[in-house]
């Protein structure tokens, strides 16, 4: 794997511009841009090397260095790869943001950080102008939209890029160098930043190859936000650390949209999430029909886990296997996965990736043998670890148990070494791929005038895994009513994020919680589901 | 009632943007903060406005915003 970097340069940025261009591929389509509308644009890899250097440039000359923070909050957008192959170039370290969040998502971040620039859309100042004052160590604004400065701290991308340098040498960056930051939610407190480095380019090379199968001939396409790990990990580093065009598209889900691009873009490899492909597979059948899919030779998916039927969908309808992946934040690359060249197992998640030791582990640290579930463990040391959780080195060393990352995850493993998900070990909900603390969900609802108390749960839900249920008790002056339930819906996708807006919201008497105040949120799912609370002696009278 | 103006400062509340102006073209990629959960904030929205209700049915096959207004409209003369 190390025989992929030369000359002791691991920075991610110049691997996935510069080093491409040196290799001959300076006229290759790095990136085929598919606007919302489908309007087609291409950048070769020259221009995307001379437009990351050019940001690289922006930012130097705001006086942002090595070790810096910078956040990207954007929709999917072509500003957005440029800027964060340029921030890396510098050796500034990149956060990106999902473009649906709110206020105090932002703040919980961009504040932890201590963010110096951020780039975003004239659309999102208005979200951001509400917590500036809160955001002492944010200096620049940029806007990719605005033809001209707003002020001396809210800048023109455009007038930026057109006054900066095309040249821009890249500085030889240690593997340990702080590269990218993506926020994960846990059951209790705040989002925690995981911290990546640039050596974790040399997993997500290997992976990208040998695991999602891609060679420098192919045309892949990886739907997912670069707000979230695979956005960044296979949706800019790997294929790019390997000179393979991509396809970025800046529309939503649209079925006849997305068939259509396959179709007319000559898609060869596409990674997409079972959310998305649940939602395809609900589809009328003629759609399919329609459309001609002879390049695309696979599908992999990630984010949560893939049903059986998804698969069978796709071979009964489309002729075509899809690839179910596991990995993490923290992880940074694909741990586990099911890949051409070894066999399906139709709800597994595979097998370990080469150089990736999983491990069953009880709660006690003992070795589970196969078939018993536990908690599902990777042995430190791989490429792509992350380094740490920004400001939060107790929770990374909780995390770290006897030479074992525990991933929070539960599963067991067959006699054949395929690796079967089971849950959660705590009560963070992953719906749609998106993992969402109830914490932060609850915190975010009791602001809301009228409710006293809430209590947020998962349930399984046969689209997106699972599904935000509120429960909210309220202040005895209010009453629960439509509009009260849109000024709380409202509420959380402002503050938080669209994904994190509960399906359902429930009006209760109380919130159950124990006798220390706990909410006991077990209750209210056995509650939902109409099943067994169990043991409830340390239910509050 | 001019549904199609009454309708923008409902989207403006609902995506949080102020410089939202809607037009009977205008869909879920003109919207920076419109997806599909965040529609069903809009959709509720529309809903207490005019104190209707849309069927889960109807959702689906609304294009843009001038079908909404036309469902919108609807309903209203079926009141």
């Amino acid at each position: 794997m190390d025989q992929f970097i030369l000359n002791n340069q691991y920075n991610i940025g110049h691997i996935c511009t510069t080093r491409q261009c040196e290799a001959g591929l300076g006229d290759k389509v790095a990136m085929r841009w598919l606007s919302s509308h489908l309007e087609q644009h291409d950048y070769t890899f020259n221009e995307l090397d001379r437009d990351s250097s050019r940001f690289a440039n922006v930012l130097s000359g705001l006086g942002i260095g090595s070790g810096d923070v910078f956040f990207t909050f954007l929709p999917k957008m072509p500003e957005q790869f440029c800027a964060f192959l340029g921030a890396l170039k510098l050796q500034v370290i990149v956060g990106t943001l999902f473009s649906n969040f709110g206020e105090e998502a932002i703040l919980d971040r961009v504040g932890d950080a201590g963010a110096k620039v951020l780039i975003t859309k004239k659309s999102f100042l208005k979200k951001i102008s509400r917590i500036r004052e809160r955001l002492p160590a944010l200096r620049v604004i940029i806007l990719v939209d605005a033809d001209e400065h707003f002020s001396d701290d809210i800048l023109s991308y455009g007038l930026s890029m057109s006054e900066a340098s095309d040249h821009f040498t890249t500085a030889l960056t240690p593997p340990e160098t702080p590269s990218v930051l993506h926020y994960t939610s846990g059951s209790t407190g705040k989002p925690k930043g995981v911290l990546h480095a640039h050596r974790s380019i040399l997993m997500q090379h290997f992976t990208t190859e040998s695991v999602l199968g891609l060679t420098p001939d192919d045309l892949f396409w990886c739907t997912a936000d670069q707000g979230w790990v695979t956005g960044t990990s296979y949706g800019i580093i790997g294929p790019w650390s390997m000179g393979v065009t991509q396809v970025h598209f800046g529309g939503g889900y649209n079925a006849e949209e997305w068939f259509r691009i396959l179709q007319e873009q000559r898609v060869t490899v596409w990674y997409s999430a079972p959310t998305a492909l649940r939602m395809l597979m609900r589809e009328d059948v003629e759609l399919y029909r329609r459309f001609d899919l002879t390049s695309l030779r696979h599908i992999s998916s990630v984010g949560e886990p893939l049903n059986p039927e998804v698969i069978h969908w796709a071979r009964r309808t489309i002729g075509k296997e899809i690839y179910d992946t596991w990995f993490q934040t923290e992880t940074g690359a694909i741990m586990i996965a099911n890949r051409p060249g070894i066999e399906i197992r139709p709800g597994s998640m595979g097998t370990a990736v080469s150089g990736i030791e999983p491990a069953i582990i009880a709660d006690d640290g003992t070795i589970i043998l196969d078939e018993t579930h536990g908690n599902l463990c990777v042995k430190v040391g791989w490429p792509s670890m992350f380094t740490t959780y920004l400001n939060s080195p107790t929770v990374y060393a909780s995390r770290m148990k006897a030479g074992y990352y525990y991933t929070g995850d539960t599963a067991y493993r067959d006699a054949d070494g395929y690796y079967w998900f089971r849950g959660r070990s705590d009560d963070v909900i992953n719906t749609a791929g998106h993992l969402i603390s109830p914490f932060e969900i609850e915190s975010s609802l009791i602001e809301v005038a009228e409710v006293a108390e809430a209590g947020v749960i998962g349930v399984p839900c046969e689209l997106l895994y699972e599904k935000v249920i509120a429960f909210v008790s309220l202040h005895r002056q209010a009453s629960f009513s439509r509009e009260l339930e849109l000024k709380i819906r409202l509420h959380v996708t402002n503050k938080l994020s669209s994904v994190a807006t509960p399906h359902e919201i429930i009006c209760v008497d109380s919130v159950p919680k124990n006798k220390s105040g706990k909410i006991m949120r077990r209750v209210l799912k056995a509650s939902y589901l109409g099943t067994d609370a169990g043991d409830i002696s340390t239910l509050e009278d | 009632m001019d549904i199609l103006a009454e309708l923008t400062p409902i989207f403006r509340e609902v995506f949080d943007d102020d410089a939202i102006v809607v037009t009977r073209q205008t869909t879920a990629n003109d919207v920076d903060a419109w997806d599909s959960l965040s529609h069903m904030n809009m959709v509720m929205a529309v809903e207490v406005k005019f104190n209707i209700r849309f069927a889960l049915g109807e959702l689906p096959s609304l294009r843009n915003v001038g079908d909404l207004v036309d469902l919108t409209a609807k309903k209203l003369a079926k009141k």
